[in-house]
């Protein structure tokens, strides 16, 4: 027997007790895993760039920009290349099944977001093949199961032709996967001149400019330098980095960081209650016991150290459980959930194991380490 | 296994007062108490309910503080020691035997006998050897993966004493140790106590009411009111 097999053995002598703690801190985490995942994924901001700057209309990201903006925010120093973009919304098939079309100079979205979207030359060449190509993230082309060469016909919300239609046809060109698991690939991207050289509506106008900065400019520093350009035009700009924007956009619906990071807080708190209870209820029960252990010679800090490492054995336990059933349901979830549980998730999730299972047991250890002999004796 | 034996006394106690203090009420249990062992003996101490038995038995563990008074053991002072010294002291030089077993339920007999090991820097092998000698040594050999609330008083006594000597500790004390059993695991008991007194050289103070387990001692003392109340006996 080994110190470690001592502490799995006093952590789990009423099974079924034991059993209770460690599924409770495994629905706990696996609570975590999902919304952390949520947080991280698709959905959320993490995977967004904070080196990517987006130009958008200050009076509102609906708001077009003048496409004549962009030879001005070219030709500015520390910019290393800028993509006209227009957005269209609209539906594909049933009027439920949303999709978002990002249309941007095939050439310039390579240079701009080849990286992070995954973007390859030869996917530029084949979208750039023919004006109604697209590209389509494998989140969306997974979701709606399509493939290349397929052909889909998205109906625009508000984007109508010069004719009035308002049904725009493409043909997938290829599928980009993204830098990461966490890159957020449920959208199109097609050729801004093509949308915009059919759309009846605000032509030559764009809906924001992507762009990349040079490697030593700093993206903060450079954003101050485009809004001064246009401050005293019809039209300012604002100019956000991608993380910055998507932020913004998610806040618009409600603060999803917040939301989700009150009900992880609620549920540990609530575990947290529960596990020092239960452990406090099992130490009274066990005070003779830790009497007997300290007569035979363990150190009253030992003891301290074993009930910590009990608790902190149950979390481990539990929470390893909680956070591979996230993993699961991760890779189970329709890619339209934009679930991602990374290394990352997985690391912050670890640390949390480790900080709830020390707070849990500090109580009951310091009581354990505090119990006189003769008192611990007295309770037989 | 280690003999102690000493010139000087194994155990001496001088001037020793120990006085329980509840709210107002003051009970006092010993008043300048001396009283000296030498190493290799077996002394039973007897003497009728709340004559401070026990009390003697915790000072001699170190587990309650004599209010004045020295208490010295195979040459260290026990009244001088912190908490945590007088931890690491029992688990080098004190076994305990208790009543009532004191084993953890949830451990198997060889897993209790090796608690004490856990606290030396003993690999697991020779732990796990030491473990089955003195398993053998009790008298169960063989029962060690046995959980002890399975086995009979006499037997949860017999792993008690093989946790208290695995150690190879020079000082057993051991409270009413045949108080649970029956007259037949009492005597089993009791022989094994005697060889390790004769054979193993272990110093043994053991509290007891019966005065046949008394008998098994070479000498007893008796205790009434805080003092020792006539001459000890020494067995022939």
């Amino acid at each position: 027997m080994t110190f470690l097999g001592l502490i799995r053995k006093s952590a789990v002598r009423k099974p079924l007790r034991g059993s209770l703690l460690i599924v409770s801190v495994a629905m706990a985490f696996l609570i975590y895993g999902l919304t952390a995942s949520f947080i991280a994924g698709s959905q959320g901001t993490a995977a967004a760039s904070d080196d990517l700057l987006g130009v958008m209309n200050a009076a509102g990201r609906a708001q077009p920009l003048p496409l004549a903006y962009l030879p001005r925010i070219t030709e500015l120093q520390g910019v290393a290349a800028v993509s006209p973009i227009t957005r269209l919304r609209g539906s594909v098939g049933d009027a439920r099944n949303v999709v978002a079309v990002s249309a941007g100079n095939p050439d310039k979205l390579l240079a701009v977001s080849g990286k992070e979207l995954g973007l390859t030359n030869a996917m530029v060449d084949a979208l750039d093949d023919g004006r109604d190509k697209v590209l389509v993230g494998r989140a969306l082309a997974q979701a709606q199961g399509w493939s290349i060469d397929d052909t889909l016909t998205v109906t625009a919300f508000r984007t109508r032709k010069a004719d009035g239609s308002r049904d725009w046809r493409f043909e997938i060109a290829g599928i980009f996967d993204g830098k990461s698991p966490s890159t957020d690939t449920y959208f199109i991207l097609a050729q801004y001149d093509y949308i915009n050289n059919a759309r009846g509506k605000n032509r030559d106008t764009v809906s924001t400019f992507a762009l990349r900065p040079e490697p030593d400019v700093s993206p903060q520093q450079l954003a101050p330098r485009i809004d001064a350009l246009f401050a005293n035009s019809a039209a300012p700009t604002r100019t956000l980095s991608e993380k910055q924007f998507l932020s913004a956009f998610l806040s618009q619906y409600a603060d999803v960081k917040r939301v989700v990071t009150l009900v992880v807080s609620v549920s540990f708190v609530t575990l947290l209650m529960i596990v020092v209870n239960t452990l406090v209820f099992a130490l009274r029960e066990r005070r003779f016991e830790i009497g007997v252990l300290k007569v035979l010679g363990f150190r009253s800090s030992r003891i301290m150290m074993m009930v910590l490492a009990e608790a902190l054995f149950v979390f481990l336990v539990g929470g390893t459980i909680g956070i591979c059933l996230a993993k699961l349901a991760s890779l189970a979830a329709p890619p339209a959930l934009g679930l991602v549980l990374d290394t990352n998730v997985a690391l912050r999730a670890f640390a949390l194991i480790f900080l709830l299972g020390l707070t849990s047991g500090a109580l009951p250890a310091l009581s354990a380490m505090r119990t006189p002999i003769l008192s611990a004796f007295r309770t037989r | 296994m280690t003999t102690l034996k000493t010139e000087s006394p194994f155990i001496a106690l001088s001037g020793v007062s120990k006085t329980y203090r509840t709210g107002n009420e003051s009970l006092p249990i010993f008043t300048n108490l001396d009283m000296t062992i030498q190493g290799g003996d077996f002394v039973a101490v007897m003497g009728p309910s709340g004559s401070g038995k026990s009390t003697l038995l915790n000072l001699l563990a170190g587990i309650d503080h004599a209010d004045t008074g020295d208490i010295q053991i195979a040459g260290q002072r026990l009244d001088h020691m912190g908490e945590a010294a007088r931890a690491a002291w029992r688990a080098h030089h004190l076994g305990i035997v208790f009543q009532f077993y004191n084993l953890l339920p949830m451990l198997t007999a060889a897993e209790n006998v090796e608690l004490p090991l856990l606290l030396k820097p003993i690999p697991a092998s020779v732990r796990r050897e030491r473990v089955a000698k003195v398993l053998d040594l009790v008298g169960l050999g063989g029962r060690g993966k046995q959980n002890p609330t399975r086995m009979s008083g006499g037997q949860q006594q017999r792993v008690s004493i093989a946790r208290a000597i695995v150690a190879d500790p020079s000082l057993l004390l051991c409270d009413e140790p045949t108080g649970d059993l029956d007259r037949k695991s009492a005597d089993d008991v009791l022989a094994m106590l005697g060889y390790l007194n004769r054979e193993l050289g272990k110093t043994i103070v053991m509290v007891t009411h019966d005065p046949e387990a008394a008998n098994a001692a070479n000498r007893t003392l008796h205790l009434d009111k805080g003092v020792f109340v006539e001459n000890e006996q020494v067995a022939a």
